[in-house]
């Protein structure tokens, strides 16, 4: 059965339009498009191209360069939709779109769903095994690199750098590799470790300590981080998350990049915290294994909460509360069985390193 | 434009420039486009593009004919990687300065004069790629400037910029302007322009102590003014006919329009964005008015036909889409 539609048509040559008649059969595979001078030609489905906005819906054919058939016609341009669609005219996206505007919302929320679930319990795990694939090297060069910038803006105290070596050559840190200690001149209490073994204290934090178990806790503590490979598995973690993050929001916009970037941000922050409080445990089983009063970590935790008179929300603080690390370790503690063997090398040596 | 007018006065003809975008419908727009460049690993990302750009052409009407974007996301990953090919050949070359003649002050020279140097390449390729690209009323725009003519324009004023440090970067500009809209056709309609560097030093001199003497209010005139002269400033002519364009745009306009933006984005968490470009479109679509008396409906094709891949066209190294 043929149909008759009027249409509007311009033919590419020229912008005026002129009317037009479209006989075509129902599977639409061919539009018969007719002149009112009575010229009349073929539009095949596979040359044509269309947008459809609302009721009207505009043609164009591949091979009449320029020209547009313009048809104002909900029905028709159903039927051609659907026609097309069968001849696999229709790309994806269009296909998608007209799903309609909640269907499309639901799939993205779900993708979304299962990308957030991805980056909070498929990410982490993943991220640490390819941690794992990297070789020593990689760490030793990223240390290197950091130290050496370090060391330009810093003053190293050598003597103590000396007592802080032999202190440490006294005590099982429980180390797969060669550690190193550098102790340097700043008012600032802290300590940190690099993953090339590379561990400095600052002397602050040493004028502050009453006795050698609380320096054989932080050595332990910073240790620890270099054991388990920290700095390298939060590399991976957070090189990971960004290409999540950048993959998520690049056609997005700017404000939601930002805004999914301190999201980003803060849960760094919060799987330093579980890095930290690892650190935390396995510090403490080497004050046991020196035979070195384990609360001499309980005391190390006293002073630093005296330095931090301003306590931040845990949230965005990358170590755990003070005080509640303080008190995870007096519960293991109570929880122990430990001996204590006084060791007169690394008393004298930590006098030597407060002076 | 009251001359222009009279003289004309009995063929004038009535132009009316509407949007008719929906924000929900830019925002399933950019939702798909979001889905399929997730899972494309970022490849669909021209393709999305493309279909960003068709609905905005295509929901812009001029009396009540929509206008059509006809650039694919093939067409636009082809200039995707021209820009990653420029780019590697580029750090191939400052690694080889670097590594091999070992000079870091001629490396870094050499990055910053190679990146500089494809800006004016880039203007001319983005522009004949966009105008070829876009039609209404199945007639083609297109973009006649003379590349190596805009190339070589374009580093004399680069260089009397720096000669007058910076003050001649008015001038700069507006001689970009002037030359890039010359030589826009639509058809058989050549577009003008009669911007000059001296007026828009001064209106930015303007704007710029009045922005800082009402702490920053006179900013949203001076956007008015920044807009109110590009578009006075554009003409279009056939033979003896012409159009002349002038804006209606306010600062109270520009003021509820960009305040209006800003709230919708920041309360939104940036989701209302597809709402906030459509209202900037229709801002502009609903203050751009034409005065004159070309037939619209008596224009005709001149501009070839934008053959790609294997075309003369196909030379221009850099035809790209930037804007």
């Amino acid at each position: 059965m043929k149909n008759i539609i009027e249409a509007k048509y311009f033919d590419g040559q020229s912008s005026a339009s002129q009317q037009i008649s479209i006989v075509y059969d129902e599977t639409i595979n061919e539009l018969c498009l007719q002149t009112l001078d009575g010229v009349s030609f073929i539009w095949q489905s596979e040359d044509l191209q269309f947008e459809q906005y609302d009721s009207l819906l505009e043609i164009r054919n591949k091979n009449y360069s320029g020209a547009i058939l313009k048809i104002d016609n909900k029905d028709f341009s159903q039927k051609f939709y659907e026609s097309m669609k069968q001849n696999k005219r229709v790309d994806i996206h269009t296909r998608l779109l007209n799903l309609g505007f909640s269907k499309i919302i639901a799939i993205a929320a779900c993708l979304l769903g299962l990308i957030v679930l991805a980056y909070f319990y498929v990410l982490p795990p993943l991220a640490e095994k390819s941690a794992e694939l990297l070789p020593e090297s990689f760490d030793n060069e990223i240390g290197n690199t950091f130290m050496e910038a370090f060391l330009n803006e810093s003053e190293v105290d050598n003597e103590k750098t000396k007592y802080i070596e032999q202190f440490a050559s006294e005590l099982n840190l429980g180390n797969t590799k060669p550690l190193h200690f550098t102790v340097v001149k700043s008012d600032e209490v802290n300590a940190f470790a690099l993953p090339n073994g590379q561990i400095v204290v600052y002397t602050a934090i040493l004028n502050n300590m009453e006795n050698s178990d609380e320096l054989v806790a932080l050595l332990g503590h910073e240790a620890s981080h270099v054991n388990n490979r920290h700095s390298t598995k939060m590399l991976c973690r957070n090189l990971a998350g960004y290409m999540i993050v950048s993959l998520l929001f690049s056609d997005v916009n700017g404000i939601m990049a930002v805004i999914a970037g301190n999201a980003q941000e803060l849960h760094s922050l919060s799987y330093s915290r579980k890095f930290e409080q690892e650190a935390d445990e396995q510090g403490l089983k080497i004050l046991m294994n020196n035979n070195v009063n384990p609360n001499g970590i309980v005391k190390l935790f006293e002073q630093l909460e005296k330095e931090n008179k301003f306590s931040v929300p845990q949230i965005i603080s990358t170590h755990p509360l003070t005080k509640e690390r303080k008190e995870n370790m007096q519960k293991i503690i109570s929880e122990s069985i430990y001996e204590i063997t006084p060791n007169g090398n690394l008393t004298s040596l930590f006098e030597h390193l407060k002076k | 434009m009251e001359t222009s007018m009279t003289q004309n006065i009995n063929q004038t003809e009535n132009y009316h420039l509407e949007f008719f975008g929906k924000g929900s419908e830019y925002f399933a727009i950019m939702i798909v486009n979001w889905l399929l460049t997730l899972i494309t690993f970022g490849f669909y990302y021209p393709w999305a593009r493309a279909k960003r750009l068709r609905y905005v052409y295509g929901q812009t009407a001029l009396n009540n004919e929509r206008f059509h974007f006809a650039g694919t996301g093939k067409e636009m990953f082809r200039g995707f990687i021209k820009i990653i090919l420029f780019y590697i050949a580029v750090i191939a070359l400052y690694i080889l300065l670097l590594k091999v003649v070992k000079s870091p002050a001629l490396a870094i020279l050499f990055l910053y004069l190679a990146i500089f140097a494809i800006i004016p390449f880039a203007i001319h390729g983005s522009f004949r790629y966009r105008m070829s690209r876009t039609s209404y009323r199945g007639i083609r725009f297109g973009y006649r400037g003379n590349r190596n003519e805009f190339v070589k324009n374009f580093f004399k004023w680069v260089l009397f910029t720096i000669l007058t440090l910076g003050i001649y970067s008015a001038w700069l500009q507006m001689n970009i302007r002037r030359y890039t809209h010359t030589n826009i056709r639509y058809g058989d309609v050549e577009f003008s322009n009669n911007c000059s560097g001296g007026e828009w030093f001064i209106l930015n001199l303007k704007g710029y102590f009045l922005t800082l003497i009402t702490l920053g209010i006179y900013i949203f005139w001076w956007q008015r003014d920044i807009f109110n002269y590009y578009i006075n400033n554009m003409e279009m002519t056939k033979g003896e006919q012409e159009i002349a364009c002038y804006s209606t745009a306010t600062g109270g306009g520009f003021f509820a329009l960009l305040m209006g933006n800003l709230l919708i984005i920041v309360f939104t968490l940036g989701f209302g964005k597809a709402w906030a470009d459509m209202r900037t479109q229709k801002f502009i679509c609903d203050n751009v008015k034409m005065e004159g008396n070309i037939n619209l409906e008596e224009i005709h094709q001149t501009e070839e036909e934008y053959t790609n891949a294997f075309g003369e066209d196909a030379m221009d190294f850099f035809e790209i889409d930037l804007a």
